[in-house]
């Protein structure tokens, strides 16, 4: 054997020892994920999403029963005596509006007085969550006073609310 | 003698891009789970948030949003009132009512869902609310915010 043809990693004339699995290893062409063009979309969407998402509040619906036919004003059959809560703005402010029950003494100044107020009433003789509730409304008063009076009469658990004509 | 020669491999100079991966995923799954595609027949304004609100967050099926909103709602004391039928520009209370027939005749059973600015007056939602009663529509549904009353109100 010619003493030209050594092994090139045997320069210092030493042979060494290499296990085949090594030399195996060496020899295999890398097998790594290209990231590149999945980091590409991800950030496509990222910026997609952070671009064009405003965070809003969640709406819901307060369902409401109108009458059957022909004119709002005259077509509200009550059955039984109901609870009728007229309801005016006295200002421009938040909470300028004022509640009146009729044939009640008391008369609750918040939507949560007249929560509390519906649901006491659904106690008494002759009352209960079948109760029709009349809102009575004058056309001055701020939409979202009307609202808060519908929505303290579900709150309350009656089952029938319905508007009226002040 | 021959000097001792050893291969010391450069160290690799790569960017570990893996925990700004798993940032970024994170915050698109965020994204995705979290968004939902606005209508466009809801119109922005700001809507009653009543205390408690019992409002539920249901999806109507044979339905027609009708929305009443400020025409400026900078000033809303001298503001007037602009009417429409879902994602249209504003309308009369007339064409409003035309098309409430139109859909009628298609959908027997049509709800009706009211979205009016928390502004405005009763009376301007009380004539929308006497077309639809005109109409025969018995389901009306008023749209309020869901959960507790915000800091404005």
């Amino acid at each position: 054997m010619s003493a030209n043809r050594r092994h090139p990693a045997c320069d210092d004339g030493v042979v060494h020892f290499r296990p085949r699995r090594k030399r195996a290893q060496r020899e295999l062409t890398s097998l790594t994920l290209n990231l590149a063009p999945m980091v590409d979309v991800v950030f496509l969407l990222l910026i997609f999403f952070i671009s064009t998402t405003t965070f809003e509040r969640a709406e819901g619906l307060l369902a409401a029963q109108l009458p059957k036919q022909g004119s709002f004003a005259d077509s509200i059959a009550l059955p039984i005596s109901p609870i009728i809560v007229h309801l005016e703005q006295t200002g421009p402010g938040p909470t300028d509006y004022s509640m009146r029950i009729e044939n009640f003494v008391d008369h609750p100044t918040t939507f949560s007085e007249l929560s509390k107020f519906l649901k006491g009433v659904q106690g008494n003789p002759g009352f209960d969550d079948e109760t029709p509730v009349v809102l009575k409304t004058a056309f001055q008063v701020k939409w979202d006073h009307v609202v808060g009076c519908w929505n303290a009469a579900v709150a309350a658990g009656c089952k029938h609310v319905s508007f009226g004509v002040e | 003698m021959a000097s001792k020669k050893r291969y010391h491999p450069r160290p690799s100079l790569t960017f570990n891009m893996a925990p700004m991966i798993d940032v970024v995923f994170l915050l698109i799954i965020f994204f995705v789970l979290v968004s939902t595609f606005a209508s466009a027949e809801r119109i922005a304004m700001e809507l009653p948030r009543p205390d408690h609100s019992q409002a539920i967050n249901v999806k109507l099926t044979d339905r027609v949003i009708i929305n009443v909103q400020l025409v400026s709602p900078d000033s809303p004391e001298t503001s007037g009132v602009a009417y429409s039928l879902g994602p249209n520009r504003p309308q009369s209370l007339a064409v409003i009512s035309e098309r409430l027939m139109q859909h009628k005749r298609v959908v027997s059973d049509l709800k009706v869902v009211i979205r009016a600015d928390r502004r405005v007056q009763y009376g301007d939602v009380r004539e929308v609310m006497e077309i639809v009663a005109e109409h025969g529509i018995q389901m009306m549904n008023i749209v309020a915010y869901v959960g507790d009353a915000g800091p404005n109100s």
